[in-house]
């Protein structure tokens, strides 16, 4: 328990602006004296209760569950009420509390989280049926243990755009939906009473699926351990598995798993012509040049690496673990 | 003007499952939330949702828990009604797409719950709540329903005892605009606010309640507070009833199961009012912990079965309190919970105002009484949201057009105009704090006269020093100083009726216990307790209780 601890100064600096009047961002100094596992959220209303109530944030629940208080904790997206003091104190010497990222900020903490949903509301996040095959009628789909578990940890989800906040593909590509509508969209697509998945996944593979940067920073800054990026990973699987090559993104992944196996190391010119196909390399040609001048050995065939052998036993061992999953 | 068929006000689950039943019998629909719908707080219940679908339970067996856990003070016609909608309402829910735990069989897992006969709490781990309000917005999304996101109530509009729409504000602009409405649903949630040690969320404060109280329609059964046993210590969140269900234990500080002497046949999982009181009559007696608790073990379920079922409660614990439920007590002690009261509807949620509705913890059918039984609130929130939506939407095909007039949105204007121009006054949060410590100290578990007329003076010199609230933000966006003024205004007003019915109700029954009136009193107080506003605070009035089978009898767990 925590009762023996002692308070520590806290020293906040919060990010201060309002759209609707205009004028330069600035951050405001703020000392409290608080014990160190004192969510930060709490310091935040401590500051509006005795030293300014004009600073501007969402909250409600206080307890990790209704999304609403995510904000940048030192430079990391952080739920505030889920996030103690005393850590960031003790490693950063000062509490610095931004708005999330990759949302235009409306007043101080608080974003306009329109991006966010426009986003998941494009995934179709409901079930889609097919007439043909209604839901049973008086009661319950059966659904067991084991399916239910492939749903990981999506029903977790809070919506508290934490990931979003963190996602340098968000901010890069508008056309990236992000990490929560991904995980979203895995929830639907393994979920046994969904009939749309083959639509889910070929429509996902050229709105986006592909553009993910596979950093983790999602998972990194995510509250509830859904694990968006290791979704998004799952979501690429399923989509190679039930539609092949279809897209440059999954040929390449595709291309590259090829490569490994045959020479334990990658074969640059084959990956491209791979993932972007005769023409595609024809349009790399200039890029190739370029890298050939630099760096010649990239452009040519490497052989195969001394252990290729220790390679193959992987491969070997994954596939009998896929075998015995399925 | 903004005009809809209908409004329904707080996007909860029953705002929510109301909203979806208007649309679906083919009317103009507005959701209208301070909240995103997402961010309600019905998303932080947590042990499950009561339906009588194993084999071994029945309906029937439902319907007598629900009766005697209300301790009789529960309306059986609704009470049949709402267990009889509890099977097909968990259905319904399955298929639109929420993901609840399941049994080896594939069936939906269920749990044993507090007062309850057999294990009829279906759950999705320690999340029902999430995983419900997630599968009601996903399928909401397949209809056509105007969302006002983030939007404030400031008062339902009423002319000739008939409702006319709402007033509220975009907290973006602050621009006070009316929606016009035929019907207006108010499903805004709980007040729990009034309290400073309550599970519930900031946003819990009543917003539709006082307005509606404000308009002139009938609050009911105000003074029954629901406490639940087990919170954290210091920051109050809760630890679901699904812990003790799941085989979770409490102890005092000599080690002792202390609820064998409360509830001698069903020990932890009695009603939540009987353990609340046995929890506080330990620490009072001197076998609490230092600091004033006592513990929740569940160390002996092994780290497999606490860490997937009560994985919430395995993080909330470590986060909030420092303490690992797989290997150490988590320590608790009750805190507010559930408000069995509030605005007085029949079973279709009809309020007692032409064209108002409500449905939820905002609303009192009365299903649960004096004591609500755990998991009965979320299937409360369902089966009368879509009454309320459904008797709404019948409502409007035959109703006149509504009208707010200018000087309806002037009045709503001018209030925030007043607060806003005061160049000196108080700190809505200051005033709050001292609600929320009269609350706590004054009309908490254990009723006394005197603390009671003590808690009425202080609630009424707040409400005096209220009128010299002042708002210091300027802001016109996101202005929280302004939104806790407003709301500490709906507190204060419904703390008073809270106070009031517990100053009158002179016996002792299910969460209203009276030291001075020990005893259940049938003959005088088997009745509803209706509240309505007159500018000198709430008049009374009593209404009986429905009866179908069901003969009141001493409440033994």
């Amino acid at each position: 328990m925590f009762a023996d601890e002692k308070l520590i100064n806290v020293p906040f600096d919060v990010y201060r602006y309002d759209a609707s009047r205009g004028g330069e961002p600035r951050y405001q100094h703020y000392e409290l004296r608080l014990a160190p596992h004192t969510p930060i959220l709490t310091g935040l209303l401590r500051i509006r209760d005795e030293l300014d109530p004009t600073l501007s944030l969402r909250y409600s629940c206080r307890s990790a569950i209704c999304g609403s208080c995510a904000m940048l904790v030192n430079s990391k997206s952080r739920l505030a009420c889920h996030t103690p003091v005393g850590p960031e104190v003790r490693e950063h010497g000062r509490i610095v509390v931004d708005p999330m990222r990759n949302q235009p900020i409306l007043r101080d903490l608080v974003v306009d989280q329109q991006p966010f949903w426009s986003r998941y509301e494009k995934m179709e996040p409901h079930l889609i049926l097919d007439p043909k095959h209604p839901m049973p009628e008086g009661r319950t789909t059966p659904m067991s243990p084991a399916q239910v578990e492939r749903f990981k940890e999506t029903p977790r989800c809070i919506s508290c755009a934490a990931c979003f906040s963190a996602c340098p593909a968000v901010e890069a590509d508008p056309a990236f939906p992000g990490p929560m509508a991904l995980a979203k969209l895995y929830r639907f697509v393994v979920d046994p009473r969904d009939t749309a998945q083959t639509h889910r996944l070929r429509t996902i593979q050229t709105e986006g699926l592909w553009l993910c940067l596979r950093c983790h920073l999602c998972t990194e800054a995510c509250p509830k351990d859904v694990r968006p990026s290791e979704r998004i990973r799952d979501l690429k699987e399923l989509a190679v598995q039930a539609q092949g090559g279809t897209e440059a993104g999954s040929r390449h992944a595709i291309g590259f798993l090829k490569n490994i196996e045959e020479r334990g190391t990658l074969n640059e010119l084959k990956l491209v012509r791979q993932t972007s196909g005769v023409t595609g390399l024809a349009a790399s040609l200039p890029q190739g040049v370029r890298i050939w001048r630099k760096k010649p050995e990239v452009t040519k065939s490497p052989p195969p690496i001394e252990d290729l052998d220790q390679v193959k036993k992987i491969y070997a061992a994954l596939k009998d673990e896929k075998a015995e999953e399925s | 003007m903004l005009k809809h068929d209908i409004v329904v006000v707080g996007a909860g689950l029953a705002g929510q499952r109301a909203a979806l039943a208007a649309a679906r019998a083919g009317h103009d629909v507005a959701l209208v939330s301070k909240l995103h719908p997402l961010r309600s707080h019905s998303g932080a219940a947590q042990g499950g949702i009561n339906a009588a679908v194993g084999k071994e339970d029945s309906v029937e067996t439902h319907i007598y828990d629900t009766v005697k856990g209300s301790d009789y003070l529960g309306d059986q016609d609704a009470i049949e009604f709402f267990c009889q909608q509890a099977g097909p309402t968990v259905i319904e829910m399955e298929h639109f797409g929420t993901i609840f735990s399941r049994s080896d069989d594939g069936s939906l897992a269920r749990r044993a719950f507090g007062g309850a006969g057999f294990p009829r709490t279906i759950y999705a781990a320690d999340r029902t709540g999430l995983a419900l309000l997630q599968g009601i917005y996903e399928h909401l999304g397949t209809e056509t329903i105007r969302i006002y996101e983030e939007w404030f109530l400031l008062s339902v509009v009423v002319r000739d005892g008939r409702v006319q729409g709402i007033t509220a504000f975009d907290r973006k602009t602050l621009k006070v605009e009316g929606i016009e409405a035929k019907a207006v649903i108010l499903a805004t949630g709980p007040f729990g606010r009034v309290y400073g040690r309550t599970t519930n969320a900031h946003s819990c404060t009543g917003d539709g309640v006082a307005a509606a109280y404000r308009a002139g329609a009938a609050l009911k059964d105000m003074e029954f507070v629901q406490f639940h046993p087990t919170a954290l210590m210091e920051s109050s969140i809760l630890i679901t009833e699904g812990a003790r269900g799941e085989g979770g234990v409490l102890k005092n500080v000599n080690g002792e199961r202390f609820m064998a002497r409360y509830a001698p046949h069903v020990l932890d999982l009695a009603s939540r009012d009987v353990v609340s009181r046995a929890i506080v009559t330990e620490v009072k007696e001197g076998r609490g912990f230092p600091g004033g608790f006592v513990h929740l073990e569940l160390m002996h379920l092994g780290k497999e079965k606490v860490e997937t079922r009560l994985q919430e409660i395995c993080d909330f614990s470590r986060t909030y309190a420092g303490v690992d439920p797989v290997t150490e007590p988590i320590p608790v002690y009750p805190a507010q919970h559930y408000m069995m009261g509030g605005i007085s509807t029949n079973m279709k949620g009809e309020a007692s105002l032409i064209g108002l509705y409500a449905a939820g913890e905002a609303a009192c059918v009365s299903i649960h009484g004096a004591n609500r039984l755990g998991g009965n609130s979320l299937l409360e929130t369902l089966v009368f949201g879509k009454q309320a939506g459904l008797a709404a939407a019948e409502f409007v095909g035959t109703a006149p057009d509504p009208e707010i007039r200018d000087d309806d949105l002037d009045k709503e204007t001018a209030r925030i105009q007043e607060l806003w121009n005061r160049s000196e006054g108080e700190s809505p949060r200051a005033l709050r704090a001292e609600l929320q410590q009269t609350m706590d100290q004054l009309v908490g578990i254990y009723r006394s006269p005197e603390e009671l007329y003590r808690g009425l003076r202080q609630v009424r010199a707040l409400q005096e020093r209220y009128r010299n609230v002042r708002v210091i933000d300027r802001s016109t966006t996101y202005n929280i100083d302004l939104t806790d003024a407003l709301e500490v205004g709906n507190l204060l007003a419904l703390a008073e009726v809270i106070v009031v019915g517990a100053i009158a109700r002179t016996e002792s029954r299910g969460a209203h216990t009276r030291l001075d009136y020990p005893a259940r009193d049938d003959k005088n107080w088997m009745k509803h307790t209706l509240a309505r506003w007159t500018p000198n605070g709430p008049e009374l009035s009593y209404a009986p209780v429905a009866y179908t089978r069901w003969e009141p009898k001493e409440r033994v767990y």
